[in-house]
């Protein structure tokens, strides 16, 4: 009975972790109303940049947020301005950007494999990592140490990310750019100036997803695609757009996953993953925190 | 020569070209490249159907694939039951499974759609890895299913040299290529153009946009599964990561993209672009620079987008076009 116990709490931890993977896709889809069907890939880029912060200064892995969570600021922020916006102009009238879910589809293969030509394709981990493996015993159960820093990291972003959003004035401007583009351009907020940034903020979001994940997670030029579909459901389940429901859609993920396997093999949980994910899609699209916006 | 005339001619020239092919080029390497050609040109077209003509994003077509190719096997290997009779069913089936898939998911917005039509993929995928017994089928799971080369022969669609494949697909592809066309100036392609570009505007004048897709999606997935039906009896084996994979759809669909969804020419352009540039890079560079071809795919499939977004086909048929201008005689300028 215990090990339910012991296996829902790993799964929130889990879960939280995911969350914080789903949140950048989450920002990004707010306030674009894209998919960024790349978001796996700039997870595995946040990952890697992780690894090498680590692996050439030696710092713990949590330091490193120093740099990593500015290097993919203005990786995400550029990209945005240099590849995806091109693509925003030209399809300003269309009411349904598809072409820019195909252009970030095209992101995620040349990110992908670029960094498998460059790196090649082992995997890697960190050494001297003093979280490996680390586990904080509670009255028999036995909590994984990375999973719970991730945890904290998971739920120190969703507040700052949502205090950013409510109380500075490009939060501001951020909000009222998701809620009517057309008006808040008419209002004098620079629209592309604004996806530059959430689409900073979200790639951002996925470095500080990555260093969480290093210490316990291999690092590998195809890591990104396990978590970008993940990524999705979780953004679906808890709407997309809505911070707490990319969390709480991660927890349930992640309970799922850790609770699942003793009823049924792995592999079958991961069935349960897609069949509720279509669920929702089916009969609640705008999840579980969603707004319905028509767009 | 007229204009109607020249194009007479240059697709009954097309024509003997392709047919004679294979007796020209005697290497089964070649052979067999073309043959995916074919293939990919054959998908795509099938695609385009649902994701050209009916305007959506669908990413999960290999689930198609995989339920003719799994189809046909199972009653071949179990039964003895020949693969041409395994196209029909198996298309009947995918037919099915594709009007479900699509009942629901054709409501949605586009983003939504292309994820709902991933699950779909994904989900099969791990279904089909994970049961080893349908009721009576043997489906084997992660193993797969391998077609011992025994009985070769039409009936069963099984050949030793590559000749009889490469014409096989050679006449699916120009049926589909001529079913596409066939639809494209009947009722039901206006429709299903009406209904892709303004959904609101075609319902007010009467127009079934959701049966109409429902009917493409029915017979897009039809076809797609008989080309599963011919890949699991060219290569004689099939497991979930080769038929029902995620990249699968994703290449059919971006090959469709780059080539240009909505027109006839576009797919089949884009296969026959997109496609050599694969299979090469991956026999010269694979070992050096691994996964080039999908960077390939990638950095064009971006550039592509941002300055052709109806495809590569656009420009070519300008040109084509303009080419069949100086060529012939135009009867409206000769006043």
């Amino acid at each position: 009975m215990w090990f339910i116990v012991e296996d829902l709490i790993n799964g929130i931890l889990m879960g939280a972790i995911y969350g914080l993977t789903a949140l950048g896709l989450t920002v990004i889809f707010g306030v674009l109303k894209v998919i960024n069907f790349a978001h796996g890939s700039l997870l595995m880029v946040g990952m890697f940049v992780a690894y090498w912060a680590v692996t050439l200064s030696g710092l713990h892995p949590y330091l490193a947020l120093i740099l990593v969570i500015p290097i993919m600021f203005f990786f995400g922020y550029y990209l945005q301005d240099i590849v995806i916006k091109p693509i925003f102009k030209a399809e300003k009238d269309v009411r349904e950007p598809i072409t820019v879910i195909i252009v970030t589809t095209g992101l995620w293969y040349i990110l992908d494999n670029l960094t498998l030509l460059i790196f090649g394709p082992q995997y890697r981990n960190i050494q001297d990592n003093p979280l490996r493996g680390k586990m904080l015993e509670i009255g028999g159960m036995f909590i994984s140490v990375p999973k719970l820093w991730g945890f904290s990291a998971a739920i120190l972003t969703a507040l700052a990310i949502y205090w950013f959003l409510q109380r500075t004035r490009m939060g501001r401007a951020i909000r009222a750019t998701s809620l009517d583009r057309d008006a808040a351009s008419l209002m004098g907020i620079k629209q592309y100036k604004v996806y530059n940034i959430a689409f900073g903020i979200g790639t951002a979001a996925a470095g500080i997803a990555g260093v969480t994940l290093v210490p316990f997670y291999n690092v590998f030029p195809s890591v990104g695609v396990l978590f970008d579909i993940k990524g999705f459901i979780i953004v679906v389940l808890g709407g997309l757009g809505s911070i707490s429901g990319a969390i709480l859609g991660g927890m349930i993920i992640g309970v799922i996953e850790s609770v699942g396997p003793q009823f049924m093999t792995a592999t079958w949980t991961e069935g349960i993953v897609y069949a509720l994910f279509l669920l929702v899609l089916f009969v609640k699209p705008s999840g579980l925190f969603g707004v319905r916006y028509d767009w | 020569m007229t204009r109607e005339n020249f194009q007479k001619l240059s697709a009954a020239l097309l024509l003997i070209v392709s047919f004679g092919l294979p007796l020209v080029l005697r290497s089964p390497t070649y052979l067999h490249i073309l043959i995916l050609l074919y293939l990919y040109a054959y998908l795509t077209t099938s695609w385009n159907l649902v994701g050209g003509f009916a305007g959506v994003l669908p990413l999960g077509h290999a689930a198609f694939f995989g339920i003719g190719a799994y189809t046909s096997t199972v009653l071949f290997l179990q039964y003895g039951i020949s693969p041409w009779i395994g196209m029909v069913l198996g298309g009947i089936m995918a037919s099915i499974v594709g009007v479900i898939i699509g009942l629901p998911t054709f409501k949605m917005r586009g983003a939504y759609f292309a994820l709902a039509t991933i699950a779909f993929g994904e989900g099969m995928r791990v279904m089909v890895e994970n049961i080893d017994y349908l009721g009576p089928f043997n489906l084997n799971g992660p193993r797969g299913l391998q077609i011992p080369p025994l009985n070769v022969g039409l009936a069963n669609l099984m050949f030793v040299n590559k000749e009889p494949y490469y014409y096989i697909i050679l006449i699916m592809l120009i049926a589909v290529l001529m079913l596409t066309y066939t639809i494209s100036c009947s009722k039901l392609g206006y429709y299903l153009n009406a209904g892709g570009e303004e959904p609101e505007a075609a319902k007010a004048l009467g127009v079934n946009v959701a049966r109409c897709k429902l009917i493409a999606m029915a017979m897009s997935s039809f076809l797609t599964a008989l080309a599963g039906v011919f890949y699991a009896q060219l290569t004689l084996f099939i497991h979930p990561k080769s038929v029902i994979s995620l990249d699968l759809s994703f290449e059919i669909a971006f090959i469709a993209l780059i080539g240009g969804r909505g027109s006839i020419a576009g797919p089949v352009l884009g296969a026959l672009l997109l496609r050599p540039v694969s299979d090469f890079s991956r026999i010269y560079f694979g070992h050096i620079l691994p996964g080039l071809h999908l960077i390939i795919f990638g950095t064009v499939l971006i550039l592509v987008m941002i300055f052709q977004p109806r495809g590569l086909q656009e420009p070519l048929t300008k040109a084509y076009h303009r080419l069949l201008d100086r060529l012939t005689e135009n009867p409206t300028e000769k006043e």
